[in-house]
């Protein structure tokens, strides 16, 4: 089957298998291989990637189910060598250790700011709790994220 | 000791941070090459079995299934381990653990393998099993490696003074039976390994491989290869804590002779479930504390019987358990000391290395009885430990007398209490402590007064741990290290070393001690790309040895450079021997003439005279001492101490322990990079209260239940609500700048701490790890009768 | 790489969707959010493994969506609870709806899982049903030639066992508006502050006259078979004045339900004890 969808805003086309999962078509088709698989059954988030709009988990979609829809890995998050602030304030908060949940932990980071810039400690926590981080205690991933929030809305309320 | 820094101690952002935050980081599994095979593993659903034969008809004409490997193939050593050759690469006659692998197949679709595999027949007859670690030793007990004649792995015996004299001594004496659970090591990243023929006849591995240089030679073992046929290429490692080493090394193995057979590059790559089912996990423990003490709450003595279950396999058993024997009465001078610490074979899922390695089931147990005492004689936990504490001079239960560095533990113990309001809330909760109504479930309808008024549902508690550790490898073995540095002619500075990066920031750190001392900016210096074949083994990369060890070798390295450099300076700017020159903000300075020169110039002068800038600098730690029989000696030659304060809040309705807030103090001697520094006590705090409150890997018969993180759970940014790092950075003579070990001290304290706190909550002492609902409420864990996945 | 080696059917429209399910054979498995679906297929669950098509029903329109009108909310089955956190309606009207949403899984899983998935396979510990229950929930359901309302309660047969036949769909869930003023409280226990299977869920909707009970609606999940209203509990209660006694009361009843729905099991040393004291603080709750 054509996949047809928009990867990092360009449009990209993948012939598959419909029930290919979306993590294997991006990592093995595509050879994008920041998405990350920790456990292939949705509950530690290293395979997060944004889909129209919101955090998913890419090992619970289906090839078939992204065509015609929006899709945003940490390999579009970048503009060209220039880093996101989110990308920038996670390194200079000490964010990221061994690296591997570092992908997803961005995308669900970037998801949540995306609909709420000026959000609540609890409330990022709620967003990045489906991202498990067994390097960083997460101190310094929501450091990363409430300075974010503060850059991108100077009224912030942390 | 000079402190005034221009690198070290500062934060930086690590070297590796921009591929990481951008998805280019290439981990094991991110690579692929041209006619790579994937695999499959065979295993049976047995804990213990002998295998009777293997049909393999349904696959071995199967166009799909390119290779088919079993232990035939494998050319030499059949059986492998860091410590004893106990583990069979694939397993040919039984398995005594349901992780074994019996065979692996190849081919292109790596889907269809993990189908196919299932089609192959296997012949077994089931074996008794035993599971029960206690029952091990017992004469009629089963022989897991009947070759061996027992189930002892290994038995560390320790005697220090007299202790029945000095039960006889005490005026109270307390005996306890604690146990820590097994727990997993939960790296995100799964284990992956690709291993490719090259043409010399050898192989090259490319793996999420902790200590590339155990993998040699575990693989040169297997193969029959000289080291210089078989390099081991580290990929970025997704987390370890001590749990990608003899499981690496067993899929390095499994992958180099598929490779060698199969004639092309052979990748395997584990699911969370294969890797949960067959990675080691860190000793259960039972512990037998037996303590006496006078009045004052000063230790008399301390008898100690720890049994470790090392489950199928050796593993690191004996190192694992011999940390536990110098540590195990904790960092406190006590004059008679009888300790025993065994490990023995089981059929349960084999056990080794994790981070705290052998410490923070004895710190469990002997903080908790610490407290207990304290309590028996009326004083705070922070008083009994003042009064029994290590200091300078105090000589440790391995008789060794603790010099040449500050013997902080009382002063982590004084800036936690000062900087929590230890005792004055300790007393406080104490005072509001009251008995739990309505969990002896001896009737399962309520009577009124079991009911807990809503403004009692929640109590307060909080509790406190301390600890000394070992630096390093101690008395296990050679303690060495090496870094390459190499200043090129543009002033650029590249460096390598045999010690490994396993996400921890090992190489930033290093990058900043090499700046340190040649006084220029860290961005001028590149780490090359790990590779066995470039630099020397430095020992693993465990025991929280990388900064104390790494920095050492990357500090001698560089002042060999500087020695080089300040020589050019001295003969082209006529500096004289009387003036000092120094290097800082990549500039030469002297004394009497301020700024000479850059240090980019100094260097092209240096490279225009053939003076050669490329140095290996070596670290070999201070000698230390064992004897295995009295368990006496200098076990380490240096130590660290931490301690930390939990606040909790329990519900008393429901047996959740709330993390309110965790301080942690710890010396490990100079900072190097304080944002990594911090970093390490975040993570370890966060792992060390997992095992507190949530972790357990439970079996049935050998059977893991928690396969996967539905069930596995580890701590999610949810579960902790606050974490304060405090450092009090200690004198030390050894390692560069005094800079010693921290990744290990912060998580063993946690547990401890949780459940002393719990206690003070509740007035009820636990005894058995980890504090989840049901121990809380109940006293004991509850199990399903099967291994089904669910709720009810 | 794992592909679940099904066909993957796309209906556009809900008629479309039905005509699949009409030529349905048992293999057949509708995919909604997937977060049962593809992990029982990847993990080789018995209830999934033999499904070879799977009927995704996302992009129907026509089962999305949450609307009010004046006797009724009516949500589309196929609306994620994501939406359902976000939505004023849900968050002024149904409360107890949002919180019990709002603590499934992560937010990722929230973003994908939909409402009649977190149902339709009647799991013990499926979080929105005994929220939905005290709302007196009615579920649409559709088959190509046939259309039924019938309440959630009914709809739920034993553990992983529904009304739902082989060529029906749930299309959309119906809460009534009421006319009294119910006000209530959802309750969760897991083993962990996020991302939890709950070991005991608890929904109570009340409506007080003064002290009085009017009405009362309680249901439970996770620590019975299947998600249940308890209406002997119910009767027992209404009518009667909210005081601390009446609260301990209802609180053993309810543990005296559960033991003789589960009789005693491995779980029950802790799960009875919890059960009654955490129902007794959530009555205490409403009673302040």
């Amino acid at each position: 089957m054509e996949i047809k969808f928009t990867l990092n805003g360009k449009e990209a086309v993948v012939v598959c298998e419909p029930s290919l999962r979306f993590i294997d078509l991006l990592r093995e088709k595509l050879s994008l291989t920041g998405t990350k698989e920790g456990c292939g059954v949705g509950e530690c988030g290293a395979c997060t990637v944004i889909m129209n709009g919101v955090a998913v988990n890419s090992c619970l979609v289906l090839a078939s189910q992204v065509v015609g829809s929006e899709v945003l890995t940490i390999e579009g998050i970048a503009n060209g060598e220039e880093l996101h602030l989110l990308q920038k304030n996670f390194l200079q908060a000490g964010a990221v250790q061994c690296g591997f949940c570092t992908p997803g932990m961005v995308l669900s980071s970037y998801a949540l700011l995306q609909e709420n810039s000026n959000p609540s400690e609890e409330e990022i926590k709620d967003a990045i709790a489906g991202n498990l981080c067994r390097c960083t205690g997460y101190k310094q991933i929501l450091d990363a994220v409430k300075q974010t929030a503060k850059e991108l809305n100077p009224s912030a309320k942390l | 000791m000079n402190k005034d820094f221009s690198v070290v101690g500062k934060s930086l952002v690590r070297e590796d941070g921009l591929e990481k935050i951008t998805g280019r980081a290439m981990f094991a599994d991110d690579y692929k090459f041209d006619g790579m095979l994937h695999s499959a593993m065979l295993r049976i659903p047995a804990t213990h079995a002998a295998i009777n034969s293997i049909d393999f008809s349904a696959v071995i004409n199967n166009p799909s299934v390119k290779a088919i490997i079993t232990s035939q193939d494998v050319p030499a050593s059949k059986k492998i381990g860091i410590i004893k050759n106990d583990q069979p690469v694939f397993c040919d006659e039984k398995v005594v653990t349901p992780g074994d692998v019996l065979a692996m197949i190849l081919g292109e679709d790596e889907n269809e393998l993990r189908e196919l595999v299932k089609s192959i027949k296997v012949d077994y007859t089931a074996l008794p099993t035993l599971t029960n670690p206690a029952k091990a030793l017992e004469e009629t007990a089963l022989l897991i490696h009947p070759e061996f004649g027992t189930n002892l792995i290994c038995h560390h015996p320790l005697h220090k003074g007299d202790v029945e004299k000095g039960f006889a001594d005490s005026d109270e004496i307390l005996e306890q039976v604690y146990t820590t659970q097994t727990i997993e090591h939960a790296y995100i990243e799964p284990e992956a390994v690709i291993a490719l023929p090259i043409d010399n006849g050898g192989v090259k591995i490319i793996g999420s491989i902790q200590n590339p240089f155990s993998a040699r030679r575990i693989v040169c073992n297997v193969l029959n290869l000289p080291p210089e046929k078989v390099h081991v290429v580290q990929a970025q490692l997704g987390g370890s804590f001590g749990g990608k080493d003899d499981n690496m090394c067993m899929l390095s193995s499994r992958a180099t002779v598929a490779a060698l057979k199969a004639k092309c590059p052979v990748k395997i790559r584990y699911t969370r479930e294969e890797s949960i089912l067959e990675s080691y996990k860190r000793h259960p423990y039972i512990l037998k504390y037996k303590v006496g003490f006078s009045k004052s709450g000063k230790i008399k003595a301390m008898k100690i019987d720890l049994l470790a279950d090392g489950g199928a396999y050796c593993s690191m058993s004996p190192f694992v358990t011999w940390r536990s024997v110098v540590q195990a009465t904790g960092p406190y001078a006590i004059e008679n000391v009888h300790t025993d610490v065994r490990a023995v074979y089981t059929n349960n899922p084999y056990t080794g290395a994790m981070r705290g390695f052998g410490s923070p089931q004895p710190i469990f147990a002997q903080e908790s009885i610490m407290d207990e005492i304290a309590v028996r004689v009326g004083i705070t936990p922070d008083e009994i430990r003042r009064r029994n504490g290590l200091k300078l001079g105090s000589v440790t239960s391995t008789g060794q007398t603790l010099r040449d560095h500050d013997v902080n533990l009382i002063p982590v113990l004084d800036k936690a209490c000062a900087f929590t309001n230890f005792a004055s809330k300790w007393n406080e909760y104490k005072n509001k402590q009251e008995e739990l109504n309505g969990y002896i479930f001896d009737q399962p309808i309520f009577k009124d007064e079991q009911f807990i008024q809503p403004e009692k549902l929640i109590k307060k508690g909080i509790g406190l741990a301390v600890s000394f550790r070992g630096c390093s490898l101690g008395a296990e073995g050679l303690d060495q290290s090496s870094c390459f540095v190499s200043i090129q002619p543009d002033g650029k500075i590249v460096m390598l070393s045999g010690l490994a990066e396993n996400g921890q920031g090992l190489r930033m750190t290093l990058i900043m001690s090499a700046a340190e001392v040649l006084g220029v900016s860290s961005e001028k210096i590149t780490f090359l790309e790990s590779d066995t074949s470039k630099m020397d083994d430095s020992g693993p990369t465990v025991a929280s040895r990388g900064t104390l060890m790494g920095a050492a070798a990357a500090k001698n390295a560089c002042d060999l450079l500087l020695e080089k450099l300040e020589n050019v300076v001295r003969v082209e700017f006529k500096v004289d021997d009387s003036d000092f020159i120094s290097f800082r903000e990549n500039l030469v300075l002297s004394r009497k003439k301020g700024a000479i020169t850059k240090f980019d110039d100094v260097v092209k002068l240096a490279s225009q005279k053939g003076i050669d800038l490329s140095v290996i600098g070596r670290y070999k730690s201070p000698d230390v001492s064992w004897d295995e029989h009295s368990g006496q000696g200098d076990a380490y030659f240096t130590y660290v101490y931490g301690c930390q304060v939990a606040e909790v809040s329990v519900n008393t309705g429901t047996g959740e322990v709330y993390l309110n807030k965790i301080t942690a103090v710890h010396d490990p001697g100079t900072v190097i990079n304080r944002l990594g520094a911090i970093g390490q006590v975040y993570g370890g705090v966060t792992q060390g209260s997992g095992y507190g409150i949530l972790e357990e890997v439970t079996s049935e018969d050998g059977m893991i239940r928690e396969l996967n993180f539905d069930q596995y759970l580890i701590p999610t940014a949810k579960d902790i609500d606050e974490i304060k790092p405090l450092f009090l950075e200690g004198e030390e003579k050894y390692g560069a700048w005094g800079a010693k070990s921290l990744g290990e001290p912060t998580l063993e304290l946690g547990a401890a701490a949780i459940a002393n706190a719990v206690c003070n909550a509740l007035g009820k002492r636990f005894y058995n790890l980890p504090l989840n609902l049901e121990e809380v409420l109940l006293g004991r864990k509850l199990r399903p009768q099967d291994l089904k996945r669910g709720s009810l | 790489m794992i592909d679940l080696k099904c066909e993957v059917l796309t209906p556009n429209s809900l008629a479309e969707a039905l005509q699949y399910l009409a030529n349905n054979n048992e293999y057949t498995k509708i995919l909604a959010g997937g977060t049962d679906v593809i992990v029982g297929k990847t993990q080789g669950s018995k209830r999934f493994i033999d499904s070879n098509v799977l009927v995704d029903i996302n992009r129907i329109s026509e089962i999305r969506g949450i609307e009010e009108n004046d006797c009724s909310i009516s949500i589309g089955a196929a609306t994620t609870l994501g939406e359902i956190c976000n939505n004023k309606i849900v968050g002024e009207k149904l409360p107890l709806l949002k919180k019990a949403a709002s603590m499934v899984g992560s937010q990722q899983i929230r973003n994908r899982a939909t409402i009649a998935g977190n149902f339709v396979n009647n799991a013990p510990c499926a979080d929105t049903v005994p929220a939905l229950l005290v709302y007196d929930t009615s579920i649409e359901i559709k088959s190509h030639n046939s259309e039924r309302i019938i309440s959630l309660q009914e709809f739920l047969k034993g553990p992983y066992q529904t009304q739902l036949q082989k060529e029906e769909l749930v299309t959309r869930i119906i809460i009534s508006q009421k006319e009294q003023n119910y006000f209530g409280e959802f309750y969760k226990l897991g083993r962990r502050r996020a991302v939890a299977i709950s070991r005991l869920t608890l929904a109570v909707l009340i409506a007080l006259k003064e002290k009085q009970i009017l009405d009362i609606k309680i249901a439970s999940g996770a620590v019975t078979p299947i998600g249940t209203r308890f209406p002997k509990l119910e009767e027992f209660a209404k009518g009667k004045i909210m005081t601390d006694v009446l609260c301990k009361n209802i609180a053993k009843k309810m543990g005296e339900e559960v033991l003789g729905v589960t009789g005693l099991r491995w779980s029950s040393a802790y799960k009875l004890p919890v059960v009654q004291q955490m129902f007794y603080q959530l009555l205490k709750g409403i009673e302040r």
